[in-house]
Formats: C-alpha cells, sequence, structure tokens
C-alpha cells in the first residue's frame, strides 16, 4: 500500500496546527485566606501586617504601608526576607483599601510567595 | 489505514475541542504579574473548582468601580454567586475558589466575591496571575501599554 500521500496529508495538519496554534501565557495562582469576620479585628501581636492604601497624594497603584512606614515594592521585599529567615510560619495580614487597585493586592502576595511566607490572610479595610 | 484515520480525526477533534475550550473568558481581563506564585497546570485545578472572573471594564472599555463579575460566560451577582458556593458545598464539601480579577479593578469587586465565599464557608481563595508573559510581543499591546492607553482614555 502507498503510504507517501498519507504522510503528505498529516504533515500538513502538522504545520497547520503548529502554524496556528497561539503561545499562552502562562499563569500562577496565589493562595490567601480570609479571615473569619468575627476576629477579623483582632489581629494576634505576632502577625506582620502590609497595608495598602490609596488616597490623595498617594500613588494610584497603591502605597504600602509596612511598620507604620511607607515602604516601596523592592523595600518591602527585604523586610520579608528578613521576617522569613526566622520564621517562614510568620502569619503575613495584608490589609487592603477598599478603593486600592487589585494589582497592589497580587503584588504583594507575589513578594510574601517569593519570600515563601505562604500563611497570608487578607482584611479588607 | 482505518486505525490511522482514527486517530488523525481523534487528534483534530481534541484539537478544536481544546480550542473552543479557551476561548470561553472573559477576554478583556489583564491579569498583573506574579512570577513567584504556584504553576497553574490542568492538574492544580481538579474538576471541582469554582472560577470567577472580576472584570474592570465593560465591553465598550468604560471603567466600572464596581467591577463586572462572571462565571463561565454570563455576568452573576455576589448574591448569585454566593448560592451557588452554597450548593457546591452541599454537594462536594470543600472546594477550590480562583479568582481571575484585571489588575485594574477596585478591590471592593474582589472584597464583595471574597464575602460571598466566606459567607458560605470557603475560606481559601485563590488569585490568578501572569506567572510567564508570552504574549505581550511587539505588534501585540502588552499590560504596560494597555495601562497606558487606559489611562489616557480616562
Amino acid at each position: 500500500m502507498d503510504m507517501t500521500p498519507m504522510i503528505d496529508v498529516v504533515f500538513e495538519l502538522i504545520i497547520f496546527f503548529v502554524v496556528t496554534i497561539q503561545q499562552e501565557d502562562t499563569f500562577s495562582k496565589l493562595n490567601a485566606n480570609r479571615p473569619a469576620p468575627s476576629n477579623g479585628s483582632a489581629e494576634s501581636s505576632n502577625d506582620i501586617t502590609v497595608t495598602i492604601e490609596v488616597g490623595r497624594g498617594l500613588d494610584a497603584n497603591g502605597t504600602l504601608v509596612y511598620n507604620g512606614t511607607r515602604v516601596r515594592r523592592p523595600d518591602l521585599d527585604a523586610n520579608l526576607r528578613e521576617i522569613a529567615k526566622t520564621s517562614k510560619k510568620t502569619p503575613i495580614v495584608i490589609r487592603c483599601a477598599s478603593n486600592s487597585p487589585h494589582k497592589a493586592l497580587v503584588d504583594v502576595l507575589d513578594i510574601c510567595y517569593k519570600n515563601q511566607l505562604f500563611s497570608v490572610s487578607i482584611f479588607t479595610m | 489505514m482505518t486505525p490511522m484515520i482514527d486517530v488523525v480525526f481523534e487528534l483534530i477533534i481534541f484539537f478544536v475541542v481544546t480550542l473552543t475550550e479557551a476561548q470561553r473568558k472573559d477576554e478583556t481581563i489583564e491579569l498583573e504579574d506574579g512570577k513567584h506564585g504556584i504553576v497553574l497546570t490542568p492538574e492544580e485545578l481538579p474538576p471541582s473548582h469554582m472560577q470567577i472572573d472580576i472584570a474592570s471594564r465593560d465591553r465598550n472599555g468604560k471603567y466600572l468601580p464596581r467591577g463586572r463579575i462572571s462565571m463561565g460566560d454570563r455576568e452573576i451577582s455576589p448574591a448569585e454567586i454566593g448560592r451557588r458556593v452554597k450548593e457546591r458545598m452541599q454537594k462536594y464539601g470543600e472546594f477550590p475558589v480562583l479568582i481571575r480579577a484585571d489588575y485594574d479593578c477596585q478591590h471592593e469587586a474582589v472584597a464583595r466575591v471574597m464575602n460571598a465565599c466566606t459567607e458560605n464557608g470557603i475560606w481559601k481563595i485563590s488569585f490568578m496571575a501572569v506567572q510567564e508573559d508570552k504574549t505581550s510581543k511587539p505588534g501585540r499591546p502588552g499590560r504596560k501599554h494597555l495601562a497606558r492607553l487606559k489611562k489616557k482614555a480616562d
């Protein structure tokens, strides 16, 4: 049996799919917990809190407040790296202003994941 | 010959189905980068998982402060999400919730979706982000370029 035309067709199909297939972004997921409404405001003293604020004169991309001072994203990264050295189980609380952009939350979550701090909870102000 | 033709047809059907599957999502959503997150593979998403999309704009590009929440391809209210979560909770027990929210949407919209989940017993929420950006190549606007365009439009 002559296989040549068939192989031609199969190659044609393969080329068609290779050309038409679009490369897609690869995605990641960042897990977080939501604190229970009852104890949401009662934070334990060893929690690390990162606040995302938006307001007059502040960065529209969300200003990060850590330890009472405004920090840029690389600074937060450096701070969290220090914390991760002591204990990776340190609970992190992210407090988001309700008008802050979602990208700021993802940025902070990503910084937490970068430093392998996986115990993160999100609190809405 | 017949088995070979069978296989080829099988392949064609597979590609057609997977291609249409990938299109069934809100294309207006631009995700923020999250390079250090857990890489999303099909195994990371069990069939019981629930994906909720939150867009920051309507289909004409107008900014919506309260966001546009949808599941599959249908717009949905937070109350409806709550009902669905409750229903699924009773069927499967705890299941993963993945929120695919636009980088530009306000936290308030995300909080409303999260509240709908927590009120019905889901405390663990995952956010989708871009692990590796392969589509923002020259000739095609990337996230940063889109952000500039949107800023101009406002």
